[in-house]
């Protein structure tokens, strides 16, 4: 780990001097290791988090006229901020995201644990049904988008097992569509939780398992007294970075439905690709990602701090 | 465990149903893309005309054409997914060693980690901006040095973990033996990791090259990457290309696929960031 750097080494060793020379030499390279990570954070973080702010409190276009640095031409005092707030599209959007996120990832979760389940111990073909079993969630999200937009299409298979007219799309109706978009999330990422959770489950140790096995412990206790408790920690990071990646769903709406019908099926990532492509407001969009960047801030501190009492 | 093989195949059929309609979609001619005249599974007439459509912009028996083919947006991806990666796994390398090794930047792998958490589109105004100002949308370095931030903390954190698997003790015998500390990076540490530094480079590249929202941003026509133009393919027929865009996703599909199962052992340590190993 990190403790174990040079100085330490020199502390206990003869030519001191020799060492301090190193122990620096190894600073200064470590400092030249750094700069290039260094130098792109600064670029991706700091420059445009400060245009953003800037952005965001003026009616800037790129239809404007003006380069964006004179912006200030066009200062607002802040009704980007009012507009947002009483945005019901914005609010939509939102809770959209929300939505999917609290149906697709515990969906996955109870789904992801069930297979692991089955997985933990070995039985013939284990490994080639495993491989199939991740191979979902290594598919180019936007062709995962294509493939359900080719099932659930009005002349689709779907449509032909449900028995339903070609006219008839579930992508075209609101709640259906909102269900198959949910369904394509859960298609693909359950394999991620799977892969997790197993390794999870796989990290308890076996001899306690044998034990309660031995001790005549039925499956659900073993399940329920021996491997969730040792797996909080796996838990708490397959849902952690679940309902992160989720938060961001743009592929898989946007070629399945592409927020239709009308924005009804919109997302946060579709709405603000629409209202920077499609209407142009781009200074409102910098104040809606402001916004979502300080609120997501917000919540992984607390997150952490939570974390860090435990 | 006849109940255990009922759920397992029950579930690997789930998975390999969509899977199917695409891939076996590829193969069909334009009556079997839909229901219209009766479910096939299997294509009755299978072809290979999506795929000669897709590549030469024409093919026999079609009355359309297309101007552009696949060939151009294969390089790109292929491409800016090289360089993407090449930028992280240098930069991840370079920076988690000197964090690993000589405790500089504590606060770094935090503030890596912090580009994962938000929405691309929540900070994609300012980056349009400055790319274009910069002259660097739709060029092929453009693209792949947002790839390169965007899947700089996978890199970084996965190269961390194999770092702290080194041994420091190797390294201090090197030191011992008066290696000047690049050295001992270079021809002590680097062979060590150098499984784990493939496997990071396989991971990224499928992330990079997975990506759709970036080059959808970030590029107009020369450096449309595959994913991009799958979506975009215009339908010239009247109807929807349904064939010509399911040849596509399963071009697309292939390379991640292939390098996923190879770097399977490592698939939960790169996704959870280092925090799991299997």
């Amino acid at each position: 780990m990190t403790d174990q750097t040079a100085p330490e080494i020199s502390n206990n060793h003869a030519n001191a001097g020799y060492w301090t020379r190193v122990a620096r030499d190894g600073q200064k390279m470590g400092f030249w290791f750094v700069l290039p990570t260094l130098l792109l954070l600064v670029f991706i973080v700091v420059f445009p988090l400060l245009m953003q702010l800037y952005l965001s409190f003026t009616w800037w276009t790129p239809l404007e006229g003006i380069p964006w640095y004179q912006a200030w031409e066009v200062f607002n005092w802040g009704e980007n901020y009012w507009y947002m707030v009483t945005d019901p599209r914005f609010w939509g959007a939102l809770w959209r995201t929300v939505l999917i996120m609290i149906v697709a990832v515990p969906a996955q979760f109870f789904l992801g644990m069930a297979l692991a389940y089955l997985f933990i111990d070995q039985f013939p073909g284990r490994k080639l049904f495993y491989s199939i079993m991740l191979t979902p969630m290594m598919i180019v999200p936007a062709v995962v988008g294509l493939m359900f937009f080719l099932l659930f299409q009005g002349t689709g298979p779907i449509n032909d097992h449900l028995g339903l007219p070609p006219e008839f799309s579930c992508l075209t109706d609101v709640n259906r569509a909102m269900i198959s978009v949910i369904i394509a999330d859960i298609w693909q990422w359950t394999p991620l939780m799977f892969l997790i959770l197993l390794a999870g489950m796989l990290g308890v140790p076996s001899d306690q398992l044998l034990a309660a096995r031995l001790l005549g412990g039925s499956n659900w206790q073993n399940f329920f007294k021996i491997i969730l408790p040792r797996m909080k920690t796996v838990i708490i990071i397959a849902l952690v970075l679940r309902a992160v990646e989720c938060f961001k769903i743009f592929d898989l709406v946007f070629i399945m439905t592409n927020g239709g019908p009308g924005v009804q099926t919109e997302t946060i990532s579709v709405f603000l690709y629409n209202q920077t492509f499609g209407e142009l407001e781009w200074a409102y969009v910098a104040t809606m990602g402001l916004s979502i960047l300080i609120a997501l801030s917000i919540l992984a501190m607390k997150g952490l701090s939570y974390m860090a009492k435990k | 465990m006849a109940l255990k093989y009922f759920f397992v195949l029950l579930a690997c059929a789930v998975v390999l149903y969509p899977l199917l309609w695409m891939v076996t979609m590829a193969f069909k001619p334009h009556p079997e893309w839909t229901t219209v005249a009766g479910l096939t599974w299997f294509p009755e007439n299978p072809t290979l005309q999506n795929f000669e459509f897709i590549f030469f912009g024409r093919a026999e028996g079609l009355v359309v054409s297309l101007d552009r083919t696949i060939v151009g947006p294969l390089i790109a991806s292929l491409v800016t997914s090289i360089m993407g990666t090449l930028v992280a796994v240098v930069c991840g390398t370079l920076s988690s060693y000197a964090v690993v090794r000589f405790g500089l930047a504590q606060s770094l792998p935090l503030s890596v980690l912090q580009l994962r958490l938000f929405p691309p589109l929540a900070v994609m105004i300012p980056v349009m901006v400055m790319w274009s100002f910069l002259g660097a949308v739709d060029t092929w370095w453009g693209l792949s040095l947002i790839y390169g931030i965007v899947t700089l903390p996978f890199a970084f954190w996965l190269m961390k973990t194999f770092f702290e698997e080194v041994p420091v003790e190797i390294e201090d015998a090197a030191r011992v033996a008066g290696c000047s500390y690049w050295r001992v990076f270079y021809r002590i540490t680097l062979p060590i990791v150098k499984p784990g530094l493939a496997t990071c480079a396989l991971f990224v590249f499928i992330l990079n090259w997975s990506d759709y929202l970036l080059a959808l941003l970030l590029t107009q026509r020369d450096w449309v990457t595959l994913p991009v133009y799958m979506a975009t393919l215009t339908s010239a027929m009247g109807g929807q290309m349904y064939g010509m865009k399911a040849a596509l996703g399963v071009i697309a599909a292939i390379p991640p696929v292939i390098f996923g199962l190879m770097i399977q052992k490592h698939l939960v340590r790169g996704l959870t960031f280092g925090a799991l190993k299997q």
